[in-house]
């Protein structure tokens, strides 16, 4: 075991953020902490990394006990914050060789690993550039490499794709998932389902400082009860044909509002062809229709009755 | 040493904002000192000012003090009567009384602590004058007295007056000589050096709360100080390197504005007078280091940090004596400069300054001074690391 998280107990005040979270982190996975804001994920992370003093619980990492002065521990741990936190007076070249430098005393050494680093997020064009004059894209690509370079068995990122374009996000998925093949486990948390579910071989699902479910994401979308979700645009909807829908063998439930008409079916139902009969036979124009399998932010919808993101 | 070698990347970052302070800093104090040097002393020597000069024996070493005040002062005869002194006083028929107790002299010889009483009007700029005068008498007559294995008094007083002469020509005669070398090494008067050393107390501060502003800025950024606690250093390393860097930082800026000191006027510079300006401006330079480390913890933004490095340097710098001479300046205004340490680095200055020789009695009451400066750094120091602890906390 990698990490082991028990019950731990963190408040601010009355608020409670983390409540008896407990979980465990197995070698060689890439687990996905998903969460809406302010659901206890960045707390979560601090106090594994002993960032915060926390109420009640224990925690341990390689088996040890992590301690504020575990510096072996410590060692082998890359850390990317939520917040870019590189220094605007280094370019992107001192930068990764000053955060390497905290764990690689070795000039030699360091050298190469900060070239793989540089290689690794695509700077090379932009090692003498200084961190203001870097995209947002290119910013977030330089703090994963100045935590990272100097190659830790656990990598914890905490929403390393916020405000990023579509390329560099995918840039950054890809390298996570690379630095996993390569051997390491990582923590990664995100309120973006679709990344989660990308890259993710287990996802724990965090919703006011609890998990609410832990599992792989087959195994998530089996523990609701929604299966396909059909939508159709259309303006001709009567009562009386949302009774007849209803009648559908499976549809469990069937909705109408703003022009479109939504079909859930039950787990492993597939009524896209009855429903466009059924339309067909009404002689009811509609214009774009589609389907769609759960996602989880349906998992989400379903176990706490409210949206994964607002 | 990672660390340090961030604190020296990010003040090389704004090495040009700091040597156009220094620069700065250097033309004004020689255009400054240029002009002024000496002047003051040939002014007051020019007009004299009227005293009362009131003493109970009558000894060869008495008769020479007041003739070598004669030199600045008209004697005027007050009745000897508390009431008609001090309406004489009130009046301004005189503005400072001396009064010399019976069994001075003998007193004195033997190397005894005796004190010649003064009373004076308040505010006096001849005052001071005359109470440097009296210094530099009885500070050379005690060396001689000490060391001149018990001479007769009446040759202590020759040698001791052609002594004098020779300072007190150069005061009366400035057009015949150059301005900075108007006092002999080890000695008094208002040379380059000491002009110099009184407007360390503007451009030190300026410099230090600049540059250890900057690196405090970057070391008490939350994210950045989380990533660094995330790392395998330890706790004491990265402390101790921060500390390294900022003291070095200081030493450097200090040695590299003394330099042009010691470039310009090596005479006083390196006289023995000027060692104890030395250890004045380190004192200072705990306080103002001090200083910036507090301003560093307590300011988020860098162009509050510039805007205070200004405030916090010329302030104190008007009000505390370096541009405007301490004996203008109004009670209350001293009275408030005194919670600063230019204040007591500038009187430091001036008393060195005004000493004729240099032994122990004499120095205690600058290193008085001195001490409130190192006070005033440990207590800059303290809050300063509260006000870190509760940003680091708070964030
Ligand atoms: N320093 C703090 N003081 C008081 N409350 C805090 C503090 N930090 C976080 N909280 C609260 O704790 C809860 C959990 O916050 P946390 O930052 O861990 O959420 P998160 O899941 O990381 O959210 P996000 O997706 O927005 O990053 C929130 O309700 C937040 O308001
Ligand atoms: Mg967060």
């Amino acid at each position: 075991m990698i990490i082991s998280v028990k019950n731990l107990v963190k408040r601010y005040g009355n608020l409670v953020a983390l409540d008896h979270l407990s979980f465990d982190v197995e070698e060689g996975e890439i687990l996905g902490l998903l969460g809406p804001n302010g659901s206890g994920k960045t707390t979560a992370i601090n106090c594994i990394l002993s960032l915060l003093k926390y109420d009640k619980g224990e925690i341990r990492i390689f088996g040890r006990p992590m301690r504020p002065d575990a510096y072996d521990i410590k060692r082998d741990i890359g850390v990317i914050m939520q917040n870019v936190a590189v220094f605007d007076e280094l370019t992107v070249y001192e930068n990764i060789n000053y955060f390497c430098g905290l764990y690689i005393p070795e000039k030699e050494k360091r050298k190469r690993l900060v070239e793989e680093a540089i290689d690794f997020v695509g700077l090379n064009d932009f090692r003498r550039f200084y961190p203001k004059k870097l995209s947002g894209g290119l910013l977030r690509r330089l703090n994963i490499a100045c935590g990272i370079a100097h190659k830790p068995k656990l990598i914890l990122l905490d929403e390393p794709t916020v405000a990023v374009d579509p390329q560099s996000r995918n840039n950054i998925l890809e390298g996570i998932q690379r630095l996993n093949r390569e051997g390491a486990t990582i923590v990664y948390t995100s309120h973006y389902m679709e990344e989660v579910e990308q890259i993710c071989s287990r996802i724990i699902i965090l919703d006011k400082g609890k998990v609410i479910a832990n599992g792989t994401k087959e195994e998530l979308k089996n523990m609701i009860s929604l299966g396909e979700k059909i939508t159709v645009e259309t303006s001709a909807i009567h009562p009386e044909h949302l009774a007849a829908l209803r009648r559908i063998p499976g549809a469990d439930s069937v909705e109408y509002a703003n022009g479109l008409l939504v079909v859930k079916s039950g787990k492993s139902k597939n009524n896209l062809e009855n429903v466009l009969d059924f339309l067909k036979k009404q002689q009811i124009g509609y214009g774009r229709i589609y389907s769609e399998l759960p996602t989880l932010n349906d998992v989400f919808l379903e176990i706490t009755g409210k949206e994964l993101r607002d | 040493m990672q660390v340090f070698k961030l604190c020296i990347k990010v003040l090389e970052k704004n090495k040009t904002a700091m040597l156009i302070y220094i620069f700065i800093f250097l033309v004004i104090s020689v255009m400054i000192s240029r002009l002024s040097v000496s002047k003051p002393q040939t002014g007051y020597a020019d007009v004299k000012t009227d005293i009362a000069f009131l003493s109970e024996e009558n000894t060869p070493l008495v008769n020479g003090l007041k003739q070598e005040l004669s030199k600045s002062a008209n004697f005027v005869t007050v009745a000897d009567q508390t009431e008609a002194l001090q309406d004489a006083l009130y009046f301004r028929d005189v503005t400072y009384i001396v009064r010399i107790p019976k069994g001075f002299t003998e007193r004195f010889l033997k190397g005894e602590n005796v004190r010649i009483e003064k009373t004076t009007v308040p505010d006096s700029v001849y005052g001071a004058y005359l109470d440097m005068k009296i210094n530099r008498y009885l500070t050379t007559a005690a060396l001689y007295a000490k060391y001149g294995g018990g001479m007769p008094q009446k040759k202590l007083v020759s040698l001791l007056k052609s002594d004098l002469d020779q300072t007190a020509s150069v005061t009366l005669k400035p057009e015949k000589v150059r301005s900075a070398e108007t006092v002999e090494s080890g000695g008094t008067g208002t040379t380059f050096t000491m002009y110099y050393f009184n407007y360390l107390a503007y451009v030190l501060p300026a410099v230090l709360i600049f540059g250890i502003g900057a690196i405090m800025q970057v070391f008490n950024n939350r994210d950045l100080s989380l990533r660094s606690f995330c790392s395998p250093i330890t706790a004491r390393n990265y402390n101790f390197q921060f500390l390294l860097a900022n003291i070095v930082f200081c030493i450097v800026c200090w040695a590299i504005l003394l330099i042009p000191c010691a470039l310009l006027d090596p005479k006083h510079f390196f006289s023995r007078a000027t060692s104890f300006l030395l250890l004045n401006s380190f004192a200072f330079l705990l306080s103002a280091g001090g200083l910036s480390y507090l301003i560093g913890n307590l300011v988020k933004n860098r162009s509050a940090i510039s805007a205070l490095s200004n405030v916090c340097s010329l302030g104190p710098s008007f009000i505390g004596g370096v541009f405007i001479p301490r004996l203008m300046l109004s009670d209350t205004v001293l009275k408030i400069a005194s919670f600063t340490p230019t204040y007591w680095y500038v009187k430091a200055n001036e008393q060195i300054e005004a000493l004729g020789t240099f032994d122990f009695s004499n120095l205690a009451s600058s290193y008085g001074c001195m001490a409130v400066e190192a006070g005033f750094a440990v207590a800059f120091l303290a809050l300063g690391l509260t006000a870190g602890k509760k940003t680091r906390v708070a964030g």
